[in-house]
């Protein structure tokens, strides 16, 4: 008897013996075993209907799943868009070194790490990002890796110390917010939390402590906000523990107490990580006055994003005090299903997953059908790696979403829905659940909602890690527990969907945005934006921009407006010369194009498109083809593998790029990329295929001279390794600090003398550049 | 009630549309593929994962045709016919869609269509074949194999430099297989085969020179119906092998008797007479086509009044027609070589566009087929491949080289043969489509090709995964019949494979559904054992 067989029955006891649990079961599976056991899936097989094939199939399409064993702690490094140009690879490449890991292995000898890479942890304003098990390290440099994993060994086992505090609720001083989006819990607001709790409880002062939303402005996380009754709130941005007793202290009058316990609280916590640990004491006292931080939020719209920052994502009475729910109050008063279908068309909303299909024409096909059994699905499925919409939606106004939902369950005579989200966004999985629960308690959902007669459920998918199942019909492909290969529409979900039912899938922004549309009128809703893009649109603000985040803003607004009044321009003083919108189906739009508006249309006609809404900004240092290279390699990763013009026509084509961007280009392989990305976007079954050429598309529209030079054995801004080499020029002083970290030992100790480097030896790896005190390190 | 219910079906069913493919209107019933419309109208669209059992999937992308309302190409075998709909199967782009998607897919095929040696061979002789029967002791057999292709095996078995044990994959990790001594043993111990029954086409043709070339194209056109007459200056035939060669190395009475073979086909040979410019033009005049394999001989320009260069007499290079359409020409007339074996596969080429051009088609030669090659065969590999051979040494004939094989040896040397043809040779849609479409496989060698791996234990199917082109039949069909294991996809994107789940061996993966996968199989992935 294998250990694993009382569990295995107890699985399928618990979640069913059928395909469409065969992807919750091998994700308990794996959250038990830390990997999938084959003797484990042998013994499925034989229990349940699932058969051998069915899950070899499943378990080794999706990224999340592990067939082999993996060490005792997982170090993740992401390599998302804004990771990739602030260095990831370097990163990657330097903890391998650490770990002493050969080619193809990527568990060090001790069993004690394993190494991977992940397509988005969601975190892109700390790029570069790495994850050991559950702890975030943001803004890490390639010579940090030995520090960070002490760090990690010295606060290993010590984790979840913190205390629940309730507050009393009277008798209030104030209020004192954190931010608790995942940007916020990854750069420590977590341990900030348990040090304003600390401080709080022992000083036994009378305030409310309130846990919110992402607040967008995920550049100055961790953000607090000190509200007292009386007078201005403060909002303390890159807050570290340390500084927690003295923001407190100088707006609250602590009792007598508190003196007393002053030295005791001089105990700073120490399982802080990112920023303090790398940066030097850096905090900033910024007021919503101050003209940065007005100008990052004021020029902004929030409707998907309404009361950012101000409500506690969980707290029902408080959504509820801000117009939350009035509008299905409203639906369900005095609209017809079919009014409602007919305010959304008129409302002019487009999907806000990529495609831009009209939601109302949607409805309105998924409302004709005439089935019993119908379908509603939240896609939650944010596979862009340099986008985290969904996720902060989901994570900071998850009852937004559900009344978004429930409005289109009403119109389209649905009465079963699903939220597929991600398995790498567990607090938004949490979120929701919980909100969930919370509107059955208040009869919100479930039988006969609000006294209307209307029934509506909903159940959570955790999606296992595939950018494919983004696609409609992929996602409902993984819902049935199948392989998230897409098929051909016709037949369309609307007609023929999840389980061969009529199904409406719409993306979670799109479903945050509907309750605003019933609540204000339709006309309102309509006036902002753009004539054929109507409304606003969230963008995660990411790259070489000063001020990054979560950005909700009216469609039409110019790339310009963005990065430089939202964005606060590029950042350290560099020339703007690219923004990637919409990732990796998405394009490069030059810097000479800054004023076109963000649309559906406009961005198509530039080579981009809307995508999810990533937007990640390229600097003058940022090489096109190296850009071009990086958005392949994803998705030549993520493409599922069925059609022939995507499995094989997008690994060709990285082919071509690996082979321009080491040098070993050819005349001829431009214009046969070219050939062979119109094929590829022509020939492929489903979105992801037909708009994988676009980031090459684009960058060989408006950068092909870039291309042309890499031909020639040269990367114009010396970021493709294989066609640069490393030097030291006369500003060298001798002073060793590039011999000491150098990981390869490529620069002879020579004290006082002007260094070389053994180009023989040197890996690229950029540590002895970034080392220097005095730019004598050249790249060419 | 229930009968109007009943009525009522039918009725849906029976809904007919109207669509126009290639400008031609047609009525299908509505809910048909646009694929199947088009071929009720006996158009051909080429796919491969498309199979008559099985639910559409739209993998392969081959059945591309464009929709010439929207301009879009779109996949026919699983878009569905719709009224008004006007398509298009064989437009510009279509086609260029169809060779781009076979271009892709035989950039991740690697596998030999044909053995290297075969290709290599001047004759294309299928050496592989002759491998196998040497190596069951079948010699009669091997040799109608050889002289399906070689018309002299006995003497080039002596005289050939052998180029195919030049591109023998075994020679990249060992040495060649011995593949010139057994076809001289073929030539000289196999019963000729028996030739009757031939049906007379009641034409003629002159064949002038009776040396290799002639005699080659003599005897195929023999045996194609075709009353040959073979003129030749020397009393004898032979030519260039009768007066240039030691007779230690081709003992005259191996010569006599090869040529006695083909005679005997009832070729008329008349000897003995130089051919003078009014006997040429006799000759043309009394036969139906002329070849002329005369050799290397300056004046022959002249005598046949043919376009030539300095080399020799100019004529196409794949049907070896002469600036007079009547004429072709073989051998050595076109360019001095002193490769027989060249000139002997000439004159079986020769044959297919003297026929064609008798039978008044397009004259185009030897139908020559598309070969997907994957380059030299490394050392991992060579493992894999003797899972289908032995590991021993080249054999040499005790009694040297001269003397040539015994049986036994022969047999012993032909079972090293790695038998790199592919078993799906005759049965491949990808071979079939990409001669169609004259698809290039290098046009997408941009990146490392994959190692070949081999699986044979199974009793009656082979499973060479390299080959795959993932289109899914074989998980779709083991999933039909239930196979308890049955076939899976592995992983995704371009390193997707298919396999058994758990790596159960393949016996285990296809149990009763072996034979039908196999057979199921668009290329040869899986094939049949035998």
């Amino acid at each position: 008897m294998s250990e694993y067989f009382t569990y295995i029955d107890q699985l399928i006891a618990e979640k069913g013996s059928t395909k469409k649990s065969l992807i919750p079961i091998l994700q308990s599976i794996q959250k038990k075993y830390n990997y999938l056991p084959e003797d484990a899936l042998r013994y499925l097989a034989d229990r349940s209907e699932i058969t051998s094939a069915e899950i070899i199939g499943v378990a080794s399409f999706y990224s999340q799943f592990r067939l082999h064993p993996v060490g005792e702690h997982m170090i993740k490094v992401c390599i998302g868009t804004a990771c990739h140009v602030k260095g990831a690879v370097q990163v990657y490449d330097a903890f391998r070194r650490e770990l002493k890991l050969k080619e193809g292995i990527n568990t060090d000898e001790a069993g004690k790490y394993t190494i991977e890479k992940v397509a988005c942890l969601g975190c892109c304003t700390l790029a570069p990002v790495v994850q050991i098990d559950g702890t975030t390290y943001g803004h890490v440099a390639s010579d940090q890796v030995e520090q960070i994993i002490e760090d990690f060994e010295s606060i290993k086992g010590k984790k979840d110390t913190g205390k629940a505090r309730k507050a009393d609720g009277t008798q209030l001083q104030g209020e004192i917010r954190i931010g608790l989006g995942s940007c916020c819990v990854a750069s420590g607001s977590k341990e900030i939390q348990e040090e304003v709790e600390a401080v709080v409880n022992e000083s036994g002062l009378r305030v409310s402590l309130k846990h919110v939303g992402c607040v967008g402005m995920c550049h100055q996380v961790p953000l607090v906000e000190v509200v007292p009754n009386e007078g201005e709130p403060t909002l303390y941005a890159k807050v570290k523990p340390e500084d927690v007793k003295n923001i407190v202290e100088s707006h609250f009058q602590a009792p007598g107490l508190f003196a007393k316990l002053k030295n005791k609280l001089m105990h700073t916590v120490e399982t802080i990580q990112t920023d303090r640990n790398w940066e030097g004491v850096e905090r900033y006292e910024i007021s919503m006055r101050e003209k940065p931080v007005a100008s990052f939020l004021g020029n902004q719209l929030p409707i998907a994003t309404e009361y950012r920052g101000m409500i506690n994502p969980l707290d029902i009475n408080e959504y509820k005090k801000r117009g939350g729910f009035s509008a299905l109050q409203k639906v369900f008063e005095s609209y017809s299903p079919q009014e409602v279908v007919d305010q959304i068309k008129q409302s002019g909303i487009r999907g806000r997953g990529g495609g831009g299909f009209p939601t109302g024409i949607k409805w309105e096909a998924v409302r004709k059908q005439n089935s019993e059994v119908k379908y509603l699905i939240c896609n939650g499925d944010e596979g862009d790696p340099g986008a985290f919409m969904d996720r902060m939606l989901l994570e900071s106004y998850p009852y937004r979403i559900i009344e978004g939902m429930t409005i289109a369950a009403y119109a389209t005579g649905i009465h079963h829905g699903y939220f597929y989200i991600r398995a790498e966004y567990p607090l938004a999985v949490k979120r929701i659940r919980e909100a969930l629960k919370i509107c059955h308690e208040n009869n919100l959902l479930g039988k006969n909602i609000l006294g209307t007669g209307f029934d509506l459920d909903f159940q959570i998918y955790e999606g296992a890690g595939a950018f494919v199942c983004g696609e409609e019909t992929a996602l409902i492909a993984s819902i049935e527990g199948n392989r998230g290969f897409p098929r051909i529409r016709p037949p369309f979900p609307a007609e023929s969907g999840l389980f061969g039912k009529p199904t409406l899938v719409n993306n979670t922004e799109t479903f945050a945005q509907i309750a605003y549309i019933l609540r204000e009128g339709w006309e309102k809703f309509a006036e902002i934006g753009t004539a054929r893009s109507t409304g606003t649109k969230v963008f995660a603000l990411a790259g070489k921009v000063a001020r990054g985040g979560l950005i909700e803003v009216p469609m039409g607004i110019t790339i310009r407006e963005v990065i430089e009044e939202i964005g606060g321009g590029i950042a350290n003083g560099k020339k703007f010369k690219a923004v990637q919108i919409g990732g990796p189906s998405g394009g490069c739009i030059p810097a000479e194009f800054a004023d076109t508006p963000i649309n559906f249309e406009s961005l198509q006609e530039m080579g981009a498109m809307m995508g999810s809404g990533g937007l990640v900004v390229l600097d003058e240092t940022d090489c096109m083809v190296d850009i071009a290279r990086y958005f392949l390699s994803f998705t030549q990763e993520e493409s599922c593998g069925k059609c022939t013009f995507c499995r094989v026509g997008t690994r060709r084509m990285l082919d071509i790029l690996e082979n321009i961007t080491s040098g070993k280009g050819k005349q001829g392989d431009i214009q046969e990329l070219e050939k062979l990305a119109e094929w590829t976007a022509k020939g492929s079954l489903c979105g992801l295929g037909r708009t994988a050429p676009n980031p090459v598309l684009s960058t060989l529209k408006y950068f092909r001279d870039e291309y042309e030079a890499h031909i020639n054995g040269v990367c114009p801004t010396g970021k493709c390794s294989h066609l640069i080499k490393y030097s030291v020029n006369d500003n060298c002083i001798g002073c060793t600090k590039c011999v000491q970290k150098c990981p390869v030992d490529a620069i002879p100790f020579t004290p006082h003398e002007k260094h070389s480097i053994d180009t023989e030896l040197c890996i690229k790896c950029d540590a002895c550049r970034a080392a220097c005190p005095v730019d004598a390190i050249d790249v060419k | 009630m229930k009968l109007v219910t009943c009525n009522m079906k039918l009725a849906t069913i029976r809904k007919m549309i109207k669509l126009k493919i290639n400008n031609t209107e047609i009525e299908v019933e509505d809910g048909t593929s646009v694929m199947k419309a088009a071929q009720s109208m006996g158009i051909d669209i080429p796919n491969m994962c498309w199979n008559d059992e099985l639910e559409h999937f739209t993998s392969c992308m081959l059945c591309m045709v464009k929709n010439s309302g929207t301009g879009r190409l779109l996949p026919s075998c699983s878009v569905k016919a719709v009224e008004g709909m006007q398509i298009l199967t064989e437009d510009e782009e279509v086609v260029e869609s169809r060779k781009t998607a076979l271009e892709l897919l035989l950039s991740e095929h690697v596998g030999d269509c044909e053995a290297p040696c075969q290709v290599a061979c001047p004759a294309h002789m299928d050496i592989p074949k002759m491998n196998r029967l040497i190596a069951a002791g079948k010699l009669d057999e091997a040799l109608e194999v050889v002289k399906h292709d070689i018309a002299l095996p006995a003497i080039l078995g002596r005289i050939c430099p052998a180029p195919c044990e030049g591109a023998c994959h075994r020679k990249t990790v060992d040495e060649p297989v011995s593949i010139c001594l057994l076809k001289r043993i073929v030539g000289d111990d196999g019963v000729e085969p028996n030739l009757s029954g031939i049906e007379k086409t009641g034409k003629k043709v002159a064949v002038i020179g009776a040396g290799p070339a002639g005699l080659a194209a003599a005897y195929y056109l023999q045996l194609k119906g075709i009353q040959v007459t073979l003129f030749d200056k020397n009393e004898k035939a032979g030519g260039l092998l009768r007066t240039a060669i030691n007779d230690e190395i081709l003992p005259k009475e191996v010569l006599d008797r090869e040529i006695a073979a083909i005679l005997k086909t009832g070729v008329l040979f008349e000897g003995g007479k130089a051919i003078s410019a009014e006997k040429y033009a006799e000759i043309k005049s009394g036969y139906d086509a002329v070849v002329l394999a005369t050799g290397a001989l300056a004046e022959n320009a002249e005598v046949f009044g043919l376009k030539a260069n300095p080399k020799g007499i100019e004529a196409d290079k794949s049907t070896y027609q002469t600036s007079d359409e009547k004429v072709f020409a073989i051998g050595n007339v076109l360019r001095s070589s002193r490769l027989a074996v060249r000139s002997v596969g000439q004159g079986k080429e020769v044959a297919h566009s003297v026929l064609q051009f008798l039978n008044k088609q397009k004259v185009l030669g030897e139908p020559r087929l598309f070969n997907s090659r994957f380059g030299r065969l490394v050392a991992n590999e060579y493992a894999e491949y003797l899972k289908e051979s032995i590991d021993t040494k080249r054999t040499l004939p005790k009694s040297g080289v001269q003397s040539g094989f015994t049986r036994d040896e022969a047999v012993a040397e032909a079972k090293r043969c790695l038998h790199c043809d592919c078993r799906a040779i005759d049965d491949c849609k990808l071979r079939e489509y990409s001669t169609y479409y004259q698809a290039d496989q290098k046009r997408f060698n941009t990146g490392a090709r994959r190692s070949i791996t081999k699986q044979v234990s199974h009793g009656s199917v082979v499973y060479e995964p390299q080959k795959c082109i993932k289109c899914g039949i074989c998980v779709r069909l083991t999933e039909k019949y239930t196979e308890r294991f049955g076939f899976t996809y592995i992983g995704r994107g371009f390193d997707v494979v298919v396999g058994v789940p758990f790596e159960e061996a393949l016996e285990k993966g296809l149990t009763g559904t072996a034979v039908k996968v196999a057979k199921s199989c668009p290329t040869g992935a899986i094939s049949l054992k035998e």
